[in-house]
């Protein structure tokens, strides 16, 4: 196990699509022999790393009385929920009822345990339905294993549905007007013609008539995880190595919150790559993030029926198919099989 | 580290708040790419004109700025 499949179609739609890998939170946020509660998907999730770094995914709830077992404690190699000491290990079996040796529920595995992975300093963890425990294939985005390209990871939590944040980066024109003002994309004309091009594993929507001087395009990758590629030009100050690109990846935390997953990368080796990592870390990060706050100002101040009550034009094909594209799955998820 | 929601951090790739002769080092590498060029010989040239230094004083050279890129950048 497992999510349930009893969930309407609107709740999946709501909450993110199920049988496949998302972004949880940044590795960093559970250190060796902790425990951390994160929410995805609507629910409550424990993330359990071992000393040995060794992560597991755990629901955040005791199978004895659902006491969240993130207020229990960790045990090394298991979790000890808090309210009356049962023990689950980290695939979910039940290994101790301590008020009750022997009892029926040791050695059966009662708890949904997810498979995760970890990729550029991130918690990657998939999220089966009943009809689906066993993990989607994952292809990982080749700037992130890519041993000429170096990426940096930036994480920021908005209050939005994360459909919305997706829908952003699905639509490259917001970044002539929104960020406009930015150090990045300040450049290139307001007006544009767009159209898709389908791929083996997404679409590109493109510009028809400017490419590399703002952000001009974008790739929907489905490879068993959902993600965005982009370049987006540099100035001559950030040095050798062209355009950066951003590798971008949404967490479904419930209805109204959602996770932003951006590896800001480039590709450089050597003396480019360490300057571009020192230029980065003093100066650009911080611009990025004004550039990032953009887009959740105003993502967060979207009204929530935002997409019942539009007037969509050209530019916006490439958010309809993707809206086309997660509804159709949502409702085939909420289906009996 | 935090657990409160929402994690908004402006610096998530630093370790520690750049020092004064950092953020020099930086400003003017932007300045020196800007005017200069993006070959490792413009660098070391650019830098060693504006008289930013290595922090032991010496003029910058290809090696000793690949190292200290190295240090700083890693």
């Amino acid at each position: 196990m497992t999510l349930p499949v009893h969930d309407t179609a609107d709740h999946i739609y709501a909450t993110g699509l199920r049988n496949q890998w998302h972004p949880v939170v940044p590795s960093s946020f559970v250190t060796p022999g902790a425990m951390r509660k994160v929410t995805a998907l609507g629910e409550q999730w424990l993330l359990f790393r071992r000393s040995d770094g060794t992560l597991s995914m755990l629901a955040d709830r005791c199978p004895h009385r659902g006491a969240p077992l993130s207020l229990g404690k960790h045990l090394g190699d298991r979790v000890a929920c808090w309210y009356h000491g049962v023990e689950v290990e980290t695939d979910g079996t039940v290994s101790s009822v301590p008020g009750l040796p022997g009892c029926n529920l040791e050695g059966k595995k009662l708890v949904t345990s997810l498979p995760v992975r970890e990729v550029g300093g991130a918690v990657l963890a998939y999220f089966g339905d009943e009809r689906h425990p066993e993990p989607a294939e994952l292809t990982l985005p080749e700037p992130l294993t890519d041993p000429e390209v170096d990426a940096i990871l930036c994480y920021a939590e908005w209050n939005g549905p994360w459909r919305f944040a997706v829908e952003n980066l699905l639509d490259p024109m917001h970044g002539a007007f929104l960020h406009h003002e930015s150090h990045t994309m300040y450049n290139g004309d307001t007006t544009a013609k767009f159209r898709i091009r389908e791929t083996d594993r997404g679409y590109f929507f493109e510009k028809t008539d400017q490419r590399g001087v703002n952000f001009d395009w974008v790739e929907l990758c489905r490879t068993g995880v959902d993600w965005v590629d982009l370049t987006i030009p540099y100035p001559p100050s950030a040095g050798p190595g062209g355009p950066f690109g951003i590798v971008g990846m949404v967490c479904p935390v419930d209805e109204d919150r959602t996770g932003v997953f951006f590896w800001r990368y480039r590709r450089v080796r050597g003396w480019q790559r360490d300057t571009w990592r020192f230029l980065y870390k003093t100066l650009i990060e911080e611009r990025h993030w004004q550039v990032l706050e953009q887009d959740r100002v105003m993502l967060e101040a979207m009204p929530a029926d935002a997409d019942q009550r539009e007037n969509l034009y050209q530019h916006d094909l490439g958010v309809v198919r993707l809206r086309r594209m997660y509804r159709a799955e949502a409702v085939a998820q909420a289906s009996p099989a | 580290m935090t657990t409160t929601w929402p994690y908004l951090d402006v610096h998530q790739s630093r370790t520690h708040e750049p020092t004064p002769y950092e953020y020099k080092l930086a400003a003017t590498l932007e300045e020196v790419f800007t005017k200069e060029g993006h070959e490792l010989a413009d660098v070391v040239r650019g830098l060693n004109a504006r008289q930013v230094h290595a922090p032991d004083g010496a003029p910058w050279t290809e090696e000793s700025f690949r190292a200290e890129m190295n240090r700083l950048g890693a």
